[in-house]
């Protein structure tokens, strides 16, 4: 009889530890897509974050659909070649969806595993034009692309009565299509580039280019690549004497860049998507961000949070996880309001409403330009 | 602008940083010089020099200040510190590997190269650490030409780093060994030099140069980075080609060359910046075509 009942007892753990690891295994598999290494890995790992604490909490209320999301993070390190790597490991461990995207060049590359694969994918924060292209109709960008941000730049440049510009970009796919629409639309109205520049990444003296700036007294100067490199260069051509406008694309959108460049960045504008400190609706992600990692959100948490958020709400939407189902949920998305606003997509799936917002350095600090 | 005067700030802006590569080189072209060996882990010891500094400057400069007195203290401390670690390194990695073939050293240089810059990836999450200094951007102008006084500091310091260097070579027993050795490995161990004692030596001064070089980087450019050191030393290691490599004055002369080449590469009408590379490596293969060993390299060098 005691035999019998340690027997059952036994069986019974062993098959509720089954039916327990089936249920495990019906989890909601969303990878993450983030440089987690590398130049870029301050940004990404400040993605993930905030892609993990969504994930948190829609776990908390409910889970998707009745199952809970289990996330899986591939270090594209922005680097293409990187990027190919893993998003094909994200591929082989079938993910039900992808959230990331934060370097379009290492982006780029994904777009046609994702597509043969038919993942859905919501990137983040990459926003090159060039991914438009490239998209194979189950990705959806919710940052704002190259052609908002030329706009707010010309603008800009137009309201400061520039008349020559510089462009410097570094030769990868997200500045170096920033700086071409950029001196399109600039030559378009009729008015001159004066130097259109690439920088090596990784290069630490840029005494020769900012020389060869100067010599051509440039109204405005705009480097549309990433905040590491952007600072030397700012501080540079400080020191060389240059003291008209520089303007930074959103890539260069870090608090490191005013650290690094100092005082030099006193005035400096910059492009940003909606950032944590901008929306009144981020209030609560804030705290709840800084109390889960005991640091401050970074530029792209927000967008990195909405996409979760997004993809969640969009499977929710679809009634299953059947990619097909997912993607078109996705495409139909118009009621959806993540803290940076409300998200619909054109038909080249690309955000519908502009989202950049134009800051200036002060006193070591972005805040709103005027 | 006019063009002169653009042509006169190039040049200073390639005598600044060519005084860079030459400091850089010169470790590269020593330690080549006396044991035959390509160290390419010699640009992360750039690297560990400058991260060594910022943490020695950061807990000195409540003290003394982080202007130039706080950054030569660090310098100095960090020099040594980073001298060290390339003995140790050559104890380690290098001294079991000199009678194996020459391949294999090579391969061991690469992978200290791997440890350095991924351990110190490890240990900063990847992250560009602002070096914040109290330098100034006030100097003199010439003309249109423009100097900051930081600048020319940083000139002098390389230029006291170098001829001291020189004069130690020439006018030592140490450098006289050095040199010796270079030439002849057994018939110095015959004379009684301590062969692995000065090989030590070598290495010591040769990878403290390349960290005085990778502080003043960090505090005159203002941030630094776990991968600082890679490009920086295949600019190095060119610049010792360009030079000769196992020449001294070689490599001095090879990272003021390669500094000027670069500068002047970017005014080019027509090339720009994104050339400028393309240039000055491009010189290189013509040099290395029609004067394989280098300007001044010896002939009897044998290159891997």
């Amino acid at each position: 009889m005691r035999k019998t009942l340690m027997l059952s007892a036994v069986s019974g753990v062993i098959t509720s530890l089954f039916l327990f690891g089936q249920v495990m295994a019906a989890d909601l598999k969303i990878g993450i897509m983030v440089p987690t290494t590398g130049s870029e890995a301050t940004s990404g790992k400040d993605m993930e974050n905030a892609i993990k604490l969504a994930a948190m909490e829609i776990n908390e209320s409910g889970g998707v659909l009745g199952m809970k999301i289990d996330t899986m993070t591939g270090d594209d390190a922005c680097d293409p070649q990187q990027g190919t790597a893993a998003a094909t490991k994200l591929v082989s461990a079938d993910v039900a969806a992808v959230v990331g995207g934060y370097c379009s060049g290492a982006t780029l590359p994904t777009l046609k595993i994702y597509g043969d694969a038919n993942v859905p994918f919501v990137i983040a924060a990459a926003n090159s034009t060039k991914l438009i292209d490239a998209n194979m109709g189950n990705a959806y960008q919710i940052n704002s692309t190259g052609f908002d941000q030329t706009a707010t730049a010309v603008a800009l440049f137009e309201k400061q009565g520039a008349e020559k510009i510089a462009v410097i970009h570094q030769g990868d796919g997200y500045s170096e299509d920033l700086a071409k629409l950029t001196r399109d639309k600039w030559t378009e109205m009729g008015k001159e580039v004066v130097a259109y520049e690439v920088v090596n990444k990784g290069e630490q003296d840029h005494s020769a280019l900012v020389t060869r700036i100067k010599s051509k007294a440039p109204d405005a100067v705009f480097w549309t690549a990433y905040y590491a490199d952007g600072a030397l260069l700012i501080k540079q051509l400080r020191q060389a004497g240059y003291r008209n406008l520089i303007a930074v694309g959103d890539g260069s959108n870090s608090p490191k860049l005013l650290e690094i460049a100092g005082k030099a960045a006193e005035g400096v504008y910059c492009f940003s998507n909606p950032t944590v400190d901008y929306l009144p609706a981020a209030k609560d992600f804030h705290a709840n961000y800084k109390k889960t990692f005991d640091q401050e959100p970074d530029a792209y948490a927000a967008l990195a949070y909405d996409g979760m958020k997004l993809m969640a709400d969009a499977i929710e939407r679809a009634g299953s996880t059947d990619q097909d189902a997912i993607i078109k949920a996705l495409g139909e998305t118009t009621s959806f309001t993540g803290i940076a606003g409300p998200v619909s997509f054109t038909d080249k799936n690309t955000l519908a409403r502009s989202n950049f917002v134009t800051l200036i350095a002060k006193d070591g600090k972005w805040t709103l330009s005027e | 602008m006019t063009l002169q005067d653009i042509l006169l700030q190039q040049l200073a802006n390639g005598l600044i940083l060519g005084s860079f590569y030459a400091l850089v080189a010169l470790g590269y072209t020593m330690v080549y010089g006396i044991i035959k060996l390509l160290n390419f882990a010699h640009g992360d010891l750039y690297m560990i020099g400058a991260f060594l500094g910022f943490l020695v400057l950061s807990v000195l400069s409540p003290l003394i200040g982080d202007s130039w007195v706080g950054i030569m203290c660090s310098m100095v401390l960090s020099m040594i510190a980073v001298g060290l670690l390339g003995v140790l390194i050559q104890r380690i990695a290098y001294q079991p590997m000199l009678s194996a073939p020459r391949l294999s050293i090579l391969i061991t240089a690469l992978a200290v190269s791997m440890i350095l810059s991924n351990g110190v990836l490890a240990f900063t999450d990847g992250e560009y650490l602002a070096f914040s200094t109290d330098l100034g951007y006030e100097g003199l102008e010439f003309g249109n030409v423009f100097i900051t006084y930081t600048q020319m500091v940083l000139v002098g310091a390389a230029a006291l780093l170098m001829s001291a260097l020189y004069l130690f070579v020439h006018r030592t027993m140490y450098g006289k060994a050095m040199r010796a050795i270079a030439i002849d490995k057994d018939a110095c161990r015959l004379m009684g030099i301590h062969v692995n004692r000065i090989i030590a030596l070598t290495f010591f001064i040769g990878t403290s140069l390349a960290a005085s070089a990778g502080i003043m980087a960090g505090a005159y450019y203002g941030s630094i980075h776990f991968f600082m050191g890679f490009v920086i030393g295949l600019k190095a290691f060119t610049a010792a080609v360009i030079g000769g490599i196992g020449s001294i004055p070689g490599a001095m002369l090879g990272g003021l060359l390669l500094g000027l080449l670069e500068s002047f590469g970017t005014q080019i009408p027509f090339i720009g910046t994104e050339w400028k590379d393309v240039f000055s490596f491009g010189i290189l293969i013509l040099l290395l075509v029609f004067k394989p060993t280098g300007i001044l390299g010896r002939t009897e060098i044998e290159r891997m």
